[in-house]
């Protein structure tokens, strides 16, 4: 028997070592094994016999006693980074269950057909996704617009073509060949994450409120469409205001009459016929009435005439009696002024003889002033 | 020839002629094994067994202390065990002379 009263420390790390590998049993189990294993080590020891390998012993303990093997972790598992196989069974393993689900539903494999069908619209809307991703997130902030722009002319565009080209190609399998478990780990893991970070784009996007999105294909045209005022006025406008009539009077200050205006580039400047008409009422109402170039009424010629109607326009063909009248000039007579010319002009451009007929028809303010 | 196959199948049975015949603590009963010829057998054979047999109510355990070293658990028989030991000693012997005459058999 063993002489000293101290554990020796061979036995003492030996029995720890057995002790570590039944943590997996109940204390009371644990300690009935290791029971009296220190003593009997020592007597082991004490007639020379070599302890052996802890881990054999129990093993063997555990067989003997009946109790089950000992479970793969020796001790408590502690979190570790997966690993490569981890992440491909977990993949695996979803894949299978989505399949078996898909399958459980009667309409579930026809759908799938659907969806299936659609993979190359994903190619290009997941191409434009991260592209558009990428355009938010650099530069100054922007509407988000169908094709992106990325600052520099062209990047946007062409980035775009680039992206739908390499994502075709993944999804076609030319370039990571192969799809879904047929794909090494690290490809197969970037395409879902790409795939993800597509789709979470997309939903931003459509969720997004509308000053968010441009309504036009580029913010060029978006700014230009902006700044647009609304459709240009029709006739005669001074400051934004329409110009019922003209008066016009020469150099002396004298009025004139019978004034044929046109634009530097040969436009007439007419009167709209509408803002011609003058009279809050009905009663009051008269019309302009323009110069005749044979029957037709211009209305770049001043002043116009004017005439008592309660509704319509001055037109030629009307058979209305009443007489049209000359306008009343706001002014008799204006200051005089010079002309600014201080050497001939060289030969204006041919004029447009719209010039009346004289005598053919009474010319409004002929001798009725 | 590799008796530990043979030996899994009457470890119980020797455990139990051993302790019957005298309490023992573990090394002791694994000595008396060894010494008894069973060379081979390995001591957490041993130990699991006699724990295994103690569960199953075959045998009875009291620990002796000791001043000079570390307490001794002693193992002892039961009547339960004195019981399974006659049994399997009935059996081992049938199984024996069988398996006996059939070597007979065959070597002649």
């Amino acid at each position: 028997m063993s002489e000293s009263t101290t554990v020796h420390p061979e036995v003492a790390a030996f029995v720890a070592e057995v002790r570590a590998r039944l943590l997996d049993l109940g204390e009371e189990q644990r300690e009935d094994l290791l029971d009296g294993l220190e003593a009997d080590l020592a007597d082991q020891r004490a007639d020379g016999a070599d302890l052996g390998d802890p881990a054999a012993y129990a093993a063997e303990l555990r067989a003997a006693a009946g109790l089950p093997e000992q479970p793969r972790r020796r001790t408590p598992p502690a979190w570790r980074a997966p690993r490569a196989e981890d992440v491909e069974r977990l993949l695996d393993t979803a894949r299978r269950q989505w399949f078996a689900e898909l399958q459980r539903h009667p309409a579930g494999p026809r759908a799938w057909e659907v969806v299936a069908a659609l993979r190359p619209a994903w190619w290009v809307a997941r191409a434009w996704a991260l592209v558009t991703w990428v355009d938010v997130w650099t530069g100054p902030w922007e509407r988000v617009s169908v094709v992106p722009t990325l600052g520099v002319p062209l990047l946007g565009p062409a980035l775009l073509a680039v992206a739908i080209a390499v994502s075709t190609l993944v999804g076609l399998g030319r370039l990571w060949p192969g799809s879904g478990p047929d794909r090494p780990l690290l490809p197969r893991v970037a395409v879902l994450v790409a795939n993800v970070a597509a789709l979470l784009a997309l939903w931003s996007v459509a969720t997004a409120g509308s000053a968010y999105l441009s309504s036009s294909p580029t913010p060029w045209a978006e700014q230009w469409s902006t700044t647009t005022a609304d459709p240009p006025e029709r006739g005669l406008h001074v400051d934004g205001r329409p110009v019922r009539n003209v008066f016009a009077y020469d150099a002396d200050g004298r009025p004139l009459e019978g004034v044929q205006l046109f634009a530097a580039d040969g436009r007439p400047l007419s009167v709209d016929p509408a803002d011609a008409v003058h009279g809050p009422r009905r009663a009051d109402r008269t019309v302009g009435c323009g110069w005749l170039n044979g029957t037709t009424r211009l209305f770049n010629v001043f002043p116009l005439g004017q005439r008592a109607q309660p509704d319509h326009l001055c037109t030629p063909d009307d058979p209305i009696d009443v007489p049209i009248t000359a306008a009343q000039p706001p002014f008799a007579q204006v200051p005089p002024v010079t002309s600014p010319v201080t050497s001939p002009d060289p030969v204006p451009a041919e004029a447009v003889p719209v010039s009346p007929e004289p005598g053919s028809v009474p010319g409004p303010g002929a001798g009725r002033r | 020839m590799d008796t530990t196959q043979l030996l899994k199948g009457v470890l119980d049975l020797a455990v139990l002629a051993v302790v019957a015949d005298e309490d023992g603590y573990g090394y002791d009963v694994l000595r008396r094994l060894r010494a008894g010829g069973l060379t081979e057998v390995g001591d957490a054979s041993v130990y699991g067994t006699l724990r295994r047999l103690y569960a199953a109510g075959a045998l009875t355990s009291y620990v002796v202390p000791s001043d000079e070293g570390p307490h001794r658990k002693y193992y002892g028989i039961t009547p339960a065990g004195r019981d399974q030991l006659e049994r399997q000693v009935k059996d081992w012997r049938t199984f024996s002379d069988t398996v006996t005459d059939l070597l007979q058999g065959a070597a002649s």
